[in-house]
């Protein structure tokens, strides 16, 4: 060769370098002189730089040469020398294998890039120890991502090409994210490529093959799972957030079921302590997608949804109050979203978006330990009492109190109560009876369906669905009531019951309402009444007759159902608790009522009933007290023994720590009791059963009478003592003097000062009238 | 040894279907490429050219119009030296858009890129922006202005070897925006102003 004698003066490094080319570029690379070359650089390390340098030169001539087959001939050399080199070296060589590379990523030839990515891919493999603190990567992220949207006609071509940009991108995330010194990826400008070109690629799966050597669907799958599997928590916005870009844009949340999948990939990939960044994340996107149409809110929601349960198990403590808090925001939001837009398809709409973020909120609280369940009812419960219109009049605050109660009852659905005291502590028990007294129909009827998911612990709730009085069929599951939860409905029991009674006082009470009701008291019955607290229960049935008797309000329809309830209540405690003689007892009302045709008395309920009112009670169909005393006293059951305070309604309102408008006859109440000296009477506190029965016998005209009587004497009593005896009169009891009261009222009053309504306003100027007044209560109040 | 001795960075951008990427066919492989389908993310070109014995390498990016892939082209303004906006002279819309894409380019790219206003389809009888029209909104937004036909190969030649000028021109005077290292740079090895490196063989 004629080269030959020159070559001899040439530095022996190029000559290695020209040896390793072979004369016919078919050939291919020539191992003997490549051995050679290798031994020659492991040795003199030094000389790597001016080897890579002029192999780069010579790759660059053959590109410009179209020689294509030197040029891959030169790159195969590189990478074996990339692989001998140590790594103390490697720096020097590192620079012009780059630059190689990018000279063939810059050619148009797809076979040249694909070949450069394999060599940025083992050179990515490569783990170097000392960091190089100048090496950049832009180009090559700019690169590969351009190559992952490649759309060559040729099939072949262009998932090689967009296999290659994955891979590549892979490589510079390998090399970059384990080193924070080297090339920040997580910047943005480098996220925003790299992300929407791998949800590019995994967006729109074209056929499903499962290797990673040759779909890109699945190896873009596996690179962003790495990828954010790798994010620490500065990072995982940063990478979250061009996710829900490219959603945004490739409006990838109407196919939800690619927004489900994606998203649950990040979940499962992501380091679980930033699991509910993710969460959070999507949630703050639904603010920000308040605009947009509300199909596309309820997917995200779903998506939210789908996910959260798997956020759930790492959330502790603040956070999870802050998704239940954020979840309760938007449902707020969409409430008043929907009632300032009247078009019903838009309405129907937003209903599913609550929907899926009620399901989200159920998901999410399914997830969590028992007791946060109870600690989330509590929140949700004092989201409700917070908003503070129980008795709502405006119909937003309506609706979000339906809504919230709806997202109570998910959350209730998902918590399987055991003792009733862990399952309602007062703070939870109480808002929630004030809810069930509320006006709406509706709300009631919610918070009865709250309270039928925590007693009903052995599932016997659809066996109460409809009043019946055949209970042997129905295979009950029970166990006896727990010493705990005797205590507990000991202490609590009279309120549930005053409650459950108002509830039924409402005109609006619809047969759902009264159902509902009647399945609360079935269940109580079945759940929680031992012999020491079965006596409230018949007390309350006994009210419910009482009411349905004597208030005159009432619909008819509604007595009917009332008299209809109580039997079959009253039937159900026989059966339960094996009382023949209250069975008996039952029986023949039964039997009186069917012989005299007042079948309207008897289950099932109806919506309307042909019966003539003047008709409706003949002689005997009536529970009476007296019998029923009797026949429980037969069977063990002293009723009569306690005190019961029947009607008990308003003694709670007093511990609750946000009074409701029930507090208007609260403070009544209270003025009147605080009136001194006059022996008080309360007609309808101290309810023995005989004063029930005087009470009942009575009739209404005799008691107003005393009432005015009374009224009288304590004017007269003022107007005609000295002062100074009033003065000792009201100071014998501390706790019952006015300034006391007085005090205590102002305080109750300033500590809603800020949510107060019209009415509160006038309430309190009556506080601060002259004090004549103010000491005249009695007199004023009838 | 580098055979160029200037890098820039160019980068298209415009509606979908104003003739980007038969704009850049024409100028780095000289074909027109009928039935060009839409291009797909953002697409890169190399063309090295010599303006007074310099070599210049210029990196094209060639992005996609459509509007979902907005989020990755948006990444590839920040680091151009140039950016080229593309309309259709015979579309009203396509020149309606313009004042959108400024608002973009505000927000993306370098304060101090060269901004070119290119009204593309010059070869069609049916235009609807007059060439003054196209000027002066040009002349407004302190942008070359300049109509070309990718079909017809005119003027296509000329927009780039302007832009490579100019740039070249800037460079020397040191005007160029530099990048900040650390956030957004060109490869390094291939620094924005390369000078020649002494021969070393």
């Amino acid at each position: 060769m004629c080269f030959s004698c020159f070559s001899q003066f040439r530095p022996r490094y190029k000559r290695l370098v020209d040896d390793i080319f072979p004369a016919l570029p078919q050939d291919g690379l020539v191992k003997s002189n490549m051995e050679k070359l290798t031994f020659y650089a492991v040795s003199s390390p030094e000389k790597l730089d001016r080897i890579g340098e002029y192999l780069y030169q010579k790759a660059s001539r053959d590109i410009t040469r179209k020689r294509d087959s030197y040029v891959k001939i030169a790159m195969e050399a590189m990478d074996q020398l990339l692989v001998a080199c140590h790594s103390q070296t490697l720096n020097l060589f590192v620079e012009s294998f780059l630059r190689m590379v990018q000279k063939l990523l810059e050619c148009s030839e797809p076979e040249l890039q694909i070949l450069a990515t394999q060599s940025f891919v083992k050179f990515a493999n490569i783990e170097e120890d000392t960091p190089s603190y100048h090496r950049r990567y832009d180009f090559f992220i700019e690169k590969f991502s351009s190559m992952c949207h490649n759309n060559s006609p040729d099939l072949f071509i262009r998932d090689g090409i967009r296999l290659a940009g994955i891979k590549g991108l892979q490589g510079v995330i390998r090399k970059t994210v384990s080193d924070d010194l080297v090339e920040n990826i997580w910047e943005p400008v480098h996220m925003d490529k790299i992300i929407p070109s791998l949800l590019y690629n995994m967006q729109n799966p074209r056929y499903k093959v499962d290797s990673e050597e040759k779909d890109p669907t699945v190896l873009a799958e596996s690179c962003f799972r790495e990828l954010v599997g790798r994010a620490s928590f500065g990072h995982v916005k940063s990478v979250i957030h061009p996710v829900l870009r490219h959603f945004d844009l490739h409006d990838l949340w109407s196919s939800k079921l690619f927004a489900i999948n994606c998203y649950r990939l990040i979940m499962f990939s992501i380091q679980s302590q930033y699991l509910y960044t993710v969460v959070e994340s999507l949630m703050i996107h639904l603010d920000e997608t308040s605009k947009l149409s509300s199909k596309i809110r309820t997917n995200i929601a779903d998506v939210l949804s789908k996910i959260i349960a798997i956020a759930a198990g790492e959330s502790i403590g603040p956070t999870v109050l802050e998704i239940i808090n954020s979840l309760l925001t938007h449902l707020r939001t969409s409430v008043t979203r929907q009632s300032t837009n009247n078009m019903t398809d838009v309405d129907e709409e937003e209903k599913n978006y609550q929907e899926a973020l009620i399901s989200a909120l159920g998901e999410f609280a399914a997830h969590l330990p028992d007791y946060q369940k109870i600690e989330i009812m509590m929140f949700i419960m004092s989201k409700i009492v917070q908003s503070k219109a129980v008795m709502a009049f405006s119909n937003i605050d309506n609706r979000i109190h339906l809504i919230c109660l709806k997202s109570l009852l998910m959350v209730c659905s998902k918590y399987t109560s055991i003792h009733m005291t862990a399952t309602l502590p007062q703070s939870f028990l109480d808002p929630l009876l004030r809810c069930s007294r509320a006006f709406d129909s509706q709300i009631r009827l919610l918070v009865q369906n709250v309270l039928h998911t925590l007693f009903d612990r052995h599932g016997n709730g659809t066996k109460f669905i409809k009043p019946t009085l055949e209970f042997s069929l129905l295979n009950f599951a029970y166990e006896k009531c727990s010493r705990s939860d005797t205590i507990f409905m000991s202490k609590h029991g009279p309120e549930i019951y005053a409650s459950l009674c108002e509830s039924l006082e409402h005109k609006n009470n619809s047969i759902d309402n009264v159902e509902a009701v009647y399945k609360t008291f079935a269940l109580l019955c079945l759940e929680l009444t031992s012999e020491e607290t079965i006596g409230d229960f018949f007390h309350a049935l006994i009210n419910i007759q009482d009411l349905a008797l004597t208030n005159d309000s009432l619909p008819h329809v509604l007595k009917y159902q009332l008299h209809t309830i109580v039997i079959c209540l009253l039937s159900l405690a026989a059966y339960i608790h094996s009382i023949n003689s209250l069975q008996e007892l039952v029986n023949t009302i039964i039997k009186t009522r069917k012989e005299v045709k007042a079948l309207h008395l008897l289950p099932d309920l109806c919506i309307h009933y042909e019966v003539l009112p003047e008709h409706a009670l003949p002689k005997g169909v009536l529970l009476d007290q007296i019998q029923l005393v009797e026949c429980l006293n037969h069977a063990g059951i002293d009723i009569t023994s306690k005190n019961f305070p029947l009607v008990h309604r308003h003694s709670w309102v007093e511990s609750a720590p946000i009074s409701s408008l029930s507090d208007v006859s609260f403070l009544e109440f209270s003025s009147n009791s605080s009136s001194p000296s006059i022996e008080r009477k309360y007609p309808h506190e101290d309810l023995t059963f005989e004063a029930m029965k005087q009470v009942l016998s009575e009739n209404v005209d005799k008691q107003r009478e005393q009432e005015i009587v009374r009224g009288v004497q304590i004017f007269e009593q003022y107007k005609s003592l000295p002062f100074t005896d009033l003065m000792n009169i009201s100071n014998r009891n501390e706790e019952d003097t006015l300034p006391y009261k007085l005090g205590e009222i102002f305080n109750k009053l300033n500590t809603d000062s800020n949510l107060r309504s019209p009415i509160r306003y006038d309430e309190q100027k009556e506080c601060y009238k002259p004090k004549l007044e103010s000491l005249f209560p009695e007199c004023f109040v009838y | 040894m580098e055979d160029y001795k200037f890098l820039f960075k160019v980068v298209l951008v415009g509606n979908a279907g104003v003739g980007k990427t038969c704009l850049v066919r024409r100028f780095t492989q000289g074909l027109f490429p009928p039935g060009q389908g839409a291009t797909i993310g953002v697409d890169f070109m190399i063309k090295t050219i010599e303006i007074d014995n310099e070599k210049i390498k210029l990196q094209i990016w060639d992005t996609a119009g459509q509007e979902r892939f907005r989020s990755i082209t948006q990444s590839y303004y920040r680091s151009a030296h140039a950016l080229i906006l593309v309309y259709d002279i015979s579309c009203q819309p396509t020149f309606d858009c313009l004042p959108d894409w400024l608002r973009e380019i505000e927000e993306y790219a370098n304060s101090k890129v060269l901004r070119v206003l290119v009204g593309n389809k010059l070869d069609r009888e049916d235009r609807e922006i007059p060439t003054e029209v196209g000027e002066q909104f040009a002349q407004r937004h302190n942008m070359y202005y300049l109509e070309t036909s990718a079909k017809e190969a005119e003027n296509v030649e000329r927009l780039f070897i302007q832009i490579a000028a100019e740039l070249m021109e800037q460079a020397r005077c040191k005007e160029l925006p530099r990048y900040e290292i650390g956030s957004e740079s060109i490869d390094q090895n291939a620094t924005t102003i390369k000078t020649k490196p002494c021969c070393n063989n």
